[in-house]
């Protein structure tokens, strides 16, 4: 492995203090923002208990502690994993945000395993057929994609498959299957867990709900990669050793396969992994409001309804760290490919 | 290249004029729809009195793009919503742009503590994601314009600022500007003469482009309902009034309410990509060499 | 003897960005090259030289055009604007490309170099072109330690002797080597030069290089073409040439290169070569000639000059240049 212990301690530290920095940032957003901390913090409470409640949360923000204090506290409860119990769910909130995250992940990972081959062959023809009809047709494709709101294109699927089928296609699998075939789920992911269980109902039930959001989502990654797909293509073709190769006499599907595949490939999981992170928030705004999955989505609904700060909070950790974990596998597999990137 | 020649290059190429065309649109609606909206009133969110007749009218000669859940002239609010549109992605890319540019050269050009920091804190802001922000804000100060310009530009400006500073850097460090410092030049000077001037262009490019992405955020966290408030006039904030406000049944047959504002959020998106692609093709001479197969 | 090659009337320009204009970057060129010759092709940058190497070598760029013709061993390998280097490319001749530190596949290493260049050419399995790649680079001095290397673990030198190995090992008969010394250390030139020199002695190959600098190659090519806007102005012995230059450009070019040991004054060529877009029928050196007359509105064809019948000189007034 080409990866350095010292990239490994400067990666973590980095990380950490990215996080410690999210923190910093999101506590100061509470405080700063007009309305009382503790109120907002205790999910702006009414009735008998109300001042009880508040009473409570300022005392957990340690709010009569001076600032830096608030800050060092708070810091130390997220690292403990002890940020409190939802307002929402009267559960830990690392509980909460935890289980909506393999939902979300899924229909990401599912999105991009098809959408990321599918942008590469189609920019790959694109640029092999130059100036064609399927060229332009391609590219302009691709330009509107990248333009669509996916969240625009779920409302349409939808629409479209239910008066078409009478199919909804909402949830992640249909309850009444779960009971009948007494479906669990192990790791959180369904389809791999029912595939395993060789449970085939609820697979195909699990991936016809699968399919529609994820056609929604991969519009942005099926058009960016398509794209860049074309664009690496054109500034490979142009490289000093891809015309040396031509005069060594090597042909010509060596010099695409060999020559040109090869040296696109890292920048293309840069972008992907770019991409990934991006089409996290489509995803949430997707599965919530369109298609009524749980997942993250539908996490941060809930916390906006019921003034939910924890979660929330939970919510930028989770996703930062995400962020993190994303664009270091993305530095880690660049490292594998390029023989010339050392970490 | 000057940008006037520039774009006489580029006026020769279909997408782009389609770019100019489509944008010059939304730019015209954005300015004059009060006049041209038959019923600006509406398009504002007054809901008429007589609203239960008028309700989720299909479109026809009176209602262009028919009527929504409480009777409002659909053509109205999308009209009057290409201003909010405008106003969300032009404000958000350009206080983006300027903090960028001001941190990314800051970087580049002061090095040590300051690069360490400000390097830092692109990091930082590029990794948090903004629809949560949005939450934040919404939640300590409810809805309104200000949740979705300042949750994006939280992590726009890093997007800038990190361009800025590779870009930057690699100026820094040619001889030019090191015999400029040489010579007495102030700091200022220099940033203006050789810094300055030599990024505009590539990142006034970039920049086009990524009014197109502004908006697609903004609409998605006005669908949200994280950002403004529902009645006001965004393309984002109709299709979540459709969406939460009626059954799919009845939605199905109002499938006007989804199609025509997401459809102006696809060609506003559009129009920038359109414009913002030739013209960096023009900029980037990777791409403007020729790399037919022929081998 | 036999020709390596031949070129007639060659012709070759490039179409501007918007398609309208074609650039023209070699114009009527006409030379023979016999196999075994060590021949050097001399200029300025913008001379034209190495787009006649790449018309030689099989690597015009697709915006290129052409017209006249171009034989390697009999073989028509561009016919006007029809090229074809099927059977030619890599087997015949062959191309030891300018910039090492970019012309080897970052993603590769030596060894897969080897074989991928063998295996296309001579269907060879990976074994073969593992003791073939040995061979050949020990013949440029180089251990088969570096098989498993990245281009990116080599140094510059180690580089080139890698591409010249590569050449060496696809058994071409006519190596084409361009600017070869230019972006090595001057410590290692000579090496290089010594390398270039053995194949064309010891393994017979017929080398032409293009360099722009005229004093470097003189030690190993035996003929020089000196190239100015497209046209070869003048063509004979390297050591002919070097001794008593005809054409007042090849002079101008001699004298603005430092000779060790030799105390003389270095003179800038002033200006640079022209950008010709149309036909023209006069000298395009004249702007830049000191000798230059009205005889000069018109170009003459190759003059042969004084008892060498292979010192060609394209000037009118090559009498005057001493």
């Amino acid at each position: 492995m080409p990866i350095s212990l010292n990239y490994v301690l400067k990666r973590t530290f980095l990380s950490i203090l990215i996080v410690i920095g999210v923190i910093v940032f999101t506590y100061t957003l509470l405080i700063i923002t007009p309305g009382d901390p503790a109120v907002k913090w205790a999910g702006n409470p009414r009735g008998p208990k109300a001042h009880e409640a508040v009473e409570l949360a300022r005392r957990e923000l340690g709010l009569d502690q001076p600032i830096y204090i608030q800050i060092a506290r708070f810091i130390y409860n997220v690292f403990t994993g002890n940020l409190g119990l939802s307002i929402a769910y009267k559960i830990p909130v690392t509980q909460v945000v935890y289980s909506g995250f393999t939902s979300t992940l899924e229909l990401l990972l599912f999105t991009y395993i098809l959408a990321v081959p599918v942008g590469v062959l189609l920019g790959l023809y694109s640029a092999l057929r130059r100036g064609s009809s399927i060229d332009g047709f391609i590219q302009s494709f691709s330009v509107v994609l990248a333009s669509t709101p996916t969240f625009w294109l779920a409302t349409i699927i939808v629409l479209v498959i239910y008066s078409t089928t009478g199919f909804l296609p909402y949830g992640r699998v249909s309850s009444k299957l779960e009971i009948t075939t007494g479906f669990q789920s192990i790791t959180g992911f369904y389809l791999l867990d029912s595939l395993l269980q060789g449970n085939i109902p609820v697979f195909l039930d699990v991936l016809t709900r699968l399919i529609p959001p994820a056609l929604a989502i991969s519009v942005y990654p099926l058009g960016v990669i398509t794209r860049v797909t074309r664009t690496l293509i054109a500034e490979a073709l142009l490289e000093d050793y891809v015309k040396a190769g031509v005069a060594w006499g090597v042909n010509r599907t060596t010099i695409l396969k060999h020559f040109v595949f090869r040296s696109i490939i890292p920048p293309i999981i840069q972008t992907s992994g770019l991409a990934f992170v991006y089409s996290m928030v489509d995803a949430m705004v997707v599965e919530s409001l369109v298609f009524g999955r749980p997942g993250l989505g539908s996490i941060l609904l809930d916390a906006l309804h019921k003034a939910d700060f924890r979660v929330a909070l939970a919510l930028v950790i989770y996703l930062t760290i995400f962020y993190i974990i994303v664009n270091t596998l993305v530095d880690i597999i660049q490292a594998i490919i390029d023989p010339r990137v050392k970490l | 290249m000057d940008l006037s020649r520039l774009i006489q290059r580029n006026l020769k190429k279909t997408r782009f004029i389609i770019g100019v065309v489509i944008t010059t649109f939304i730019l015209f609606l954005a300015l004059f729809s009060p006049w041209i909206a038959p019923y600006p009133r509406e398009g504002y969110g007054y809901v008429p009195l007589e609203y239960e007749n008028r309700k989720l009218q299909p479109p026809s000669l009176n209602h262009l793009f028919g009527t929504d859940v409480l009777g409002r002239d659909l053509f109205s609010r999308i009209a009057i919503g290409a201003s909010t549109a405008i106003i969300q992605a032009f404000t958000v890319i350009f206080l983006s742009l300027l903090i960028g540019l001001f941190a990314g050269i800051s970087a580049a050009y002061f090095k040590g503590v300051v690069e360490l920091v400000l390097n830092y804190l692109i990091e930082l802001f590029m990794a948090i994601p903004a629809i949560v922000i949005a939450l934040f804000l919404r939640l300590s100060t409810g809805p309104g314009l200000h949740v979705v310009i300042i949750s994006l530009v939280t992590t726009w400006w890093a997007w800038y600022a990190r361009i800025t500073y590779v870009y930057a850097k690699s100026i820094v460090e040619m001889d030019y500007v090191v015999l400029a410092k040489l010579s007495g030049l102030s700091d200022l000077k220099i940033i203006e003469r050789h810094v300055l001037r030599n990024i505009i262009q590539p990142i006034t490019v970039q920049a086009i482009s990524d009014l197109g992405s502004a908006l697609l955020e903004a609409s998605a966290i006005n669908f949200m309902g994280l950002g403004l408030p529902p009645g006001h006039p965004d393309w984002g904030v109709i299709l979540y009034e459709g969406i939460t406000s009626l059954s799919l049944e009845a939605f199905i047959r109002a499938p006007w309410l989804v199609v025509f504002p997401g459809l102006f959020i696809l060609i506003t998106t559009l129009g920038f990509t359109l414009i913002a692609d030739p013209l960096r093709e023009d900029l980037d001479p990777r791409l403007r060499r020729r790399w037919r197969l022929w081998f | 003897m036999v020709l390596a090659v031949k070129t007639v009337n060659l012709r070759i320009g490039y179409l501007d960005e918007e398609e309208e204009k074609i650039q023209w970057a070699v114009r009527g060129v006409d030379l023979e090259i016999q196999e075994g010759e060590s021949f050097c092709l001399v200029g300025e940058s913008g001379s034209g030289k190495t787009t006649l190497a790449n018309a030689i070598a099989g690597i015009l760029p697709p915006h290129a055009v052409t017209q006249g013709k171009v034989y390697i061993f009999d073989k028509l390998v561009v016919d006007d604007s029809s090229r074809n280097y099927n059977g030619v490319r890599g087997r015949i001749v062959n191309y030891i490309p300018q910039n090492p530190g970019t012309s080897l596949n970052p993603f590769l290493t030596i060894e897969d170099h080897f074989y991928y260049v063998l295996r296309d050419l001579y269907k060879y399995d990976k074994s073969k072109s593992k003791s073939i790649a040995i061979e050949t680079l020990s013949k440029v001095g180089l251990t088969s330690e570096i098989l498993d290397y990245y281009p990116h673990e080599l140094s510059g030198g180690m580089k080139q002797r890698v591409l010249i190995a590569l050449a060496l090992a696809s058994n071409a008969r006519i190596i084409v080597a361009d600017e070869p010394t230019s972006s090595v250390d001057a410590s290692l030139r000579a090496g290089i030069l010594g390398l270039l020199s053995k194949l064309n002695k010891e393994y017979r190959v017929t080398l032409i290089i293009v360099t722009h600098d005229i004093k470097m190659t003189s030690a190993i090519c035996n003929r020089t073409a000196v190239m100015y806007s497209g046209e070869i102005v003048e063509i004979g012995k390297t050591s002919i040439i070097l001794q008593s230059p005809k054409h007042p450009y090849t002079r101008m070019l001699m004298e603005c290169v430092p000779i060790l040991g030799v105390e003389k004054p270095l003179k800038p060529l002033p200006g640079e070569p022209t950008r010709i877009f149309e036909d023209i029928s006069w000298c395009s050196f004249r702007e830049r000639c000191p000798y230059a007359s009205v005889e000069c509105k018109t170009t003459p064809s190759m003059i042969p000059v004084g008892d060498d019948e292979s010192h060609f000189v394209k000037c009118w007034r090559f009498h005057e240049v001493a």
